[in-house]
């Protein structure tokens, strides 16, 4: 599903440049759940943003399910990114005037579904995710947890190739972190690809394999035991 | 482009900031409104400038003889120049396509007496067709036609001022008035929308007065109306014909401005015309110059708003908004904040003529009023405005990287 070789990546910080990531080679299959980790400053994001098409790579491949990513203009990049991708986030970024429903609906809409449609389709992810009762509240009005599962929903909605989870639970305590990873493993075990970044051992453990990062090169790769999120909740 | 997304967008961005958007609207809408009154003001003085013509036939064009200024054809400078009957004659008979009416004019200062009562009053002796050229309006009786003419028949058709006078209470018609001695049936009575000046004059029969003066044949001025289905290049060209004929017939210089004015009304209305178009150039810049202040506001409050939406566009992005779709967003957001402000503006400046403007009736300005073309150019400039004020703005959205929104940390 996802293929990379010898990524390298640098930022120009004056004069000195920064080499961030050294040469990384992955490869993710369909329906894996893989935990990328690192301290920070392991290149971590930078690895994320790139397979999320928000940043570039100096040199080396991507390929995301059979389709190489190299040099995209924003037009083009913004509609692989609603194709491919899905985006949850640690701040879960709803939108704040939009209620539940609406924020889900969006990626729809860039989609250019027609409005009818794309309500009837968010209604049916937040059902999945088990909000259908606050499809119409403001996320004001919605707990943190709620928060994440509504941006879940969102980012499930555009039915993407791969989910990208940017600490999905780095903002929620842990009783709803592991509801949150509950749902991340549901979503999952339903043939879904996701990848999760995190600095949390426990939640890592939740996946099915675990990606270290450390200065910009991957030293360890191991697929693990899955820990099931339900047992804690 | 016009989907309930983007107005519930649109409407929630007032909505959280309604001072912000109100102050900035507010120099939008101000800028329309001194727009609209200068606007407004070109379209009185242009209403006023057009009813001075209106009492009169807008295609004519008068004749007049002058005193030459140049040596020319063995003749010195200095000549005066007198027209007479065979030149009228002449003009009809070279122009007769072109000529619509046709008619002399023999100027008399008379005392008037009836009964007792008496005044000095202007006689213009013209052609029965002096009636069509002047617009002369009978109230009642009849204007003189071409048999009085062909008889030199002693009757006149005085202006309603000149009845009321003379006559008093009596009815005038039928009536002899004494014109320096000699007796006028009067036969007509007439007004005249221009000026109670034109209702103190006396029109006479252009034959009886050149033979009460001594058998001539000469006269003051020629007036003519041209066919009214000339456009105003044809009327001009024609105007300059006419010039160049009557030149060569009186031997006067083609150079000679003094020897013979030939006065057409279209060429005053040309430059009315291209007056108040400058006028109302002049008025559109101003405007527009105000407007650039409300156009930066906009533009300011519209920076500010992106800035703090930087986040959301960022997710849109991520979502898979296209620059294009931002732009457009960001565009219609200040598109319509401009054009709504700016019809505000508008609005209390057509209110504000109607209830004002018709008490504004001097000659020079005359009804300032909101018409349709001002409408339409406040509109097009407010649209251009919104434009203008949304484009830095919607290119800082568009260059919002969907980084952001990830970089939350």
């Amino acid at each position: 599903m996802i293929e990379i070789k010898d990524l390298h990546k640098s930022y120009k910080m004056g004069s000195n440049s920064l080499h961030v990531l050294k040469g990384i080679n992955f490869k993710v299959e369909e329906g894996e759940l893989v935990a990328i980790m690192g301290s920070s400053g392991s290149g971590k994001s930078t690895l994320l943003n790139i397979l999320g098409m928000l940043d570039g790579a100096d040199s080396g491949e991507y390929t995301l399910d059979g389709v190489p990513i190299k040099n995209l203009s924003e037009t083009k990049a913004a509609q692989y990114r609603n194709k491919f991708l899905g985006f949850i986030f640690q701040s879960f970024n709803l939108i704040n005037y939009k209620s539940a429903l609406e924020n889900v609906a969006l990626p729809l809409y860039y989609q250019k579904v027609p409005r009818k449609e794309r309500q009837e389709k968010a209604m049916q992810y937040l059902e999945k995710v088990g909000l259908k009762p606050w499809a119409h509240h403001l996320p004001s009005e919605l707990s943190g947890g709620q928060k994440q599962r509504v941006a879940i929903a969102r980012a499930m909605a555009a039915e993407p190739k791969v989910l990208l989870a940017d600490e999905p639970t780095g903002a929620l305590d842990s009783k709803t972190s592991y509801e949150v990873m509950d749902l991340i493993q549901q979503i999952n075990d339903e043939g879904n690809t996701i990848l999760v970044v995190t600095h949390e051992e426990d939640i890592a453990h939740m996946c099915k394999r675990i990606v270290h990062l450390k200065d910009g090169v991957i030293v360890e790769d191991k697929k693990i035991e899955q820990v099931k999120a339900a047992q804690y909740v | 482009m016009f989907d309930r997304d983007v107005w519930q967008e649109i409407f929630n961005t007032i909505k959280t900031n309604k001072l912000r958007t109100f102050l900035t609207g507010f120099s939008v809408g101000w800028a329309i409104f001194i727009l609209v009154m200068l606007l407004a003001s070109v379209n009185g003085m242009q209403n006023g400038f057009l009813g001075q013509f209106n009492d009169d036939a807008t295609n004519t064009i008068f004749i007049r003889p002058g005193t030459t200024s140049k040596a020319y054809g063995g003749f010195e400078a200095g000549r005066r120049i007198q027209l007479k009957n065979e030149d009228l004659e002449y003009v009809k008979q070279s122009f007769a396509d072109d000529i619509e009416y046709l008619s002399a004019r023999y100027y008399a200062n008379v005392t008037a007496r009836y009964k007792s009562e008496t005044g000095s009053y202007n006689v213009q002796a013209t052609h029965p067709d002096h009636q069509a050229i002047e617009k002369t309006l009978i109230m009642s009786g009849r204007y003189f036609n071409e048999a009085d003419l062909i008889n030199k028949a002693k009757v006149v058709v005085i202006g309603r001022k000149v009845a009321e006078d003379l006559f008093k209470k009596e009815d005038p018609l039928g009536k002899f008035v004494e014109l320096n001695n000699l007796s006028f049936r009067v036969i007509g009575v007439f007004t005249d929308d221009g000026d109670d000046n034109a209702e103190r004059g006396i029109y006479a029969p252009v034959s009886t007065y050149q033979r009460i003066y001594g058998n001539t044949n000469n006269i003051n001025v020629i007036a003519l109306t041209y066919n009214p289905t000339y456009d105003l290049a044809k009327a001009l060209e024609f105007s300059g014909k006419l010039e160049d004929v009557m030149k060569r017939r009186h031997k006067i210089d083609p150079e000679d401005q003094a020897g013979l004015y030939v006065w057409n009304y279209a060429e005053a209305f040309d430059n009315i015309s291209s007056f108040t178009a400058v006028l109302r150039g002049i008025g559109i810049g101003v405007g527009f110059l105000i407007l650039v202040a409300g156009i930066v506001g906009i533009g300011n409050i519209m920076v500010f708003t992106i800035k703090e939406r930087t986040k959301e566009i960022g997710v849109r992005k991520a979502l898979g908004a296209r620059p294009r779709q931002i732009i457009n967003l960001v565009l219609l957001e200040s598109i319509f904040i401009t054009t709504l402000s700016g019809f505000i503006g508008l609005v209390f400046a057509w209110v504000i003529l109607a209830a004002v403007g018709p008490m504004f009736q001097t000659p020079a300005f005359s009804n300032p009023s909101v018409n349709a073309s001002t409408v339409i150019t406040a509109t097009i400039i407010l649209i251009v405005a919104g434009v203008l004020a949304g484009l830095i703005p919607a290119m800082k959205a568009a260059n919002v990287k969907p980084i952001v929104a990830l970089s939350d940390k």
